[in-house]
C-alpha cells in the first residue's frame, strides 16, 4: 500500500476537520454539483463555502470542472483510495479517547490533592487549638 | 474479489498516572464507560467486564436514540504491562478487530502505545459509504 506524503496527509486532516467542509464532501459523495448546488444548504455567503471549497480543492479531495459557464465539482476518491484519511480518522478517534482518560485521571488527582490538604488544614487547625489551651 | 487490506492505526500516549493506574482504568467498568467508547453526545448506557483472559465485555453507547454496542473479547491481560482484547460494533460490522495495548513507566508516570490492527473498508466502501462512515466518526469526535 502506497503511503502519502506526510505534507498531504496533514492537508486532508484539516481539510476534514471543519463540519462545513464535512457537509460539503457528504453533498459530493451523492455526485457531481455545482458550485451554487453545494452553497445552496449553508447559512453563508456564496464567497464563505467558496474558500472551503478551496482549502478541499488544495487537499486533493475535490475536483473541479468546467461544462460550459458552470463551475462542477466531484470528490475525488484518491487520498481515501490510499488509505490516510480513514486510518488518520481511527487515530483521531484513538487519540480523543486517551485525552478523556487522562482528563479523568488528573481530576482524580485533583480532588485527591484538595482532599489531603483538607485534610490537613483540618489536623493544623486542631493542633494550633490544642496547643493554646 | 480482491483480497481486504489491512491496516493497522498506531497511537502513543504520555500519562502523569501511574502504570497501575492507567491499566486499571481499561478494565474498570464504571472509569473505562466514561472513555474507552464514550462519544461527546451519547450516554454511555451499559458497561460490563468480565476482566480474564477469555472473558468478554460490552459497552453500548447510546447515540441520537440508538444503541451502539461494542461487543469483545480479552485476550492477553498482564497487569500492568500490556493488554489486548479483540472487539466489533456489530451495528457497521462483524468484523473483529484487534487492539493491543503496551504500557511503560516513565518517570512516575507511563507511556501508553496502542495498536488498533483491522481491515481496510473496501473500494466500494471506501469511496460511497466509506465517506459517510469517515465523516459521521469524525463528527462524533470532533463536534
Amino acid at each position: 500500500m502506497a503511503t502519502a506524503p506526510r505534507r498531504n496527509l496533514n492537508q486532508t486532516w484539516m481539510a476534514l476537520a471543519d463540519p462545513t467542509r464535512r457537509a460539503i464532501l457528504q453533498r459530493l459523495s451523492q455526485g457531481e454539483a455545482r458550485v451554487t448546488e453545494i452553497a445552496h444548504p449553508f447559512a453563508m455567503s456564496l464567497n464563505g463555502v467558496s474558500k472551503h471549497i478551496r482549502v478541499l480543492e488544495r487537499a486533493r479531495l475535490v475536483r473541479r470542472r468546467r461544462a460550459g459557464r458552470e463551475h462542477l465539482l466531484s470528490l475525488n476518491p484518491q487520498p481515501l483510495d490510499g488509505a490516510a484519511a480513514w486510518i488518520d480518522a481511527q487515530r483521531a478517534i484513538w487519540t480523543a479517547r486517551l485525552d478523556t482518560l487522562e482528563a479523568i485521571l488528573r481530576a482524580e488527582d485533583r480532588a485527591a490533592a484538595s482532599d489531603l490538604e483538607k485534610t490537613s488544614r483540618k489536623k493544623t487547625h486542631l493542633e494550633k487549638k490544642g496547643r493554646s489551651r | 474479489m480482491s483480497t481486504p487490506q489491512k491496516a493497522t492505526v498506531r497511537v502513543t500516549h504520555r500519562f502523569t498516572a501511574s502504570p497501575e493506574r492507567v491499566f486499571d482504568a481499561w478494565l474498570d467498568p464504571q472509569k473505562a464507560g466514561k472513555w474507552l467508547f464514550a462519544t461527546p453526545t451519547g450516554q454511555m448506557v451499559r458497561a460490563e467486564i468480565d476482566a480474564r483472559v477469555g472473558g468478554s465485555f460490552i459497552f453500548t453507547d447510546r447515540r441520537d436514540g440508538e444503541d451502539v454496542e461494542h461487543t469483545g473479547e480479552y485476550l492477553e491481560l498482564d497487569r500492568p504491562r500490556r493488554l489486548v482484547f479483540a472487539f466489533a460494533v456489530p451495528k457497521y460490522s462483524q468484523e473483529k478487530t484487534r487492539v493491543t495495548v503496551d504500557i511503560v513507566p516513565l518517570g512516575s508516570g507511563c507511556e501508553l502505545t496502542l495498536t488498533h490492527e483491522g481491515v481496510l473498508p473496501d473500494y466500494a466502501t471506501r469511496t460511497e459509504s466509506g465517506w459517510t462512515g469517515i465523516l459521521a466518526a469524525l463528527a462524533k469526535v470532533l463536534d
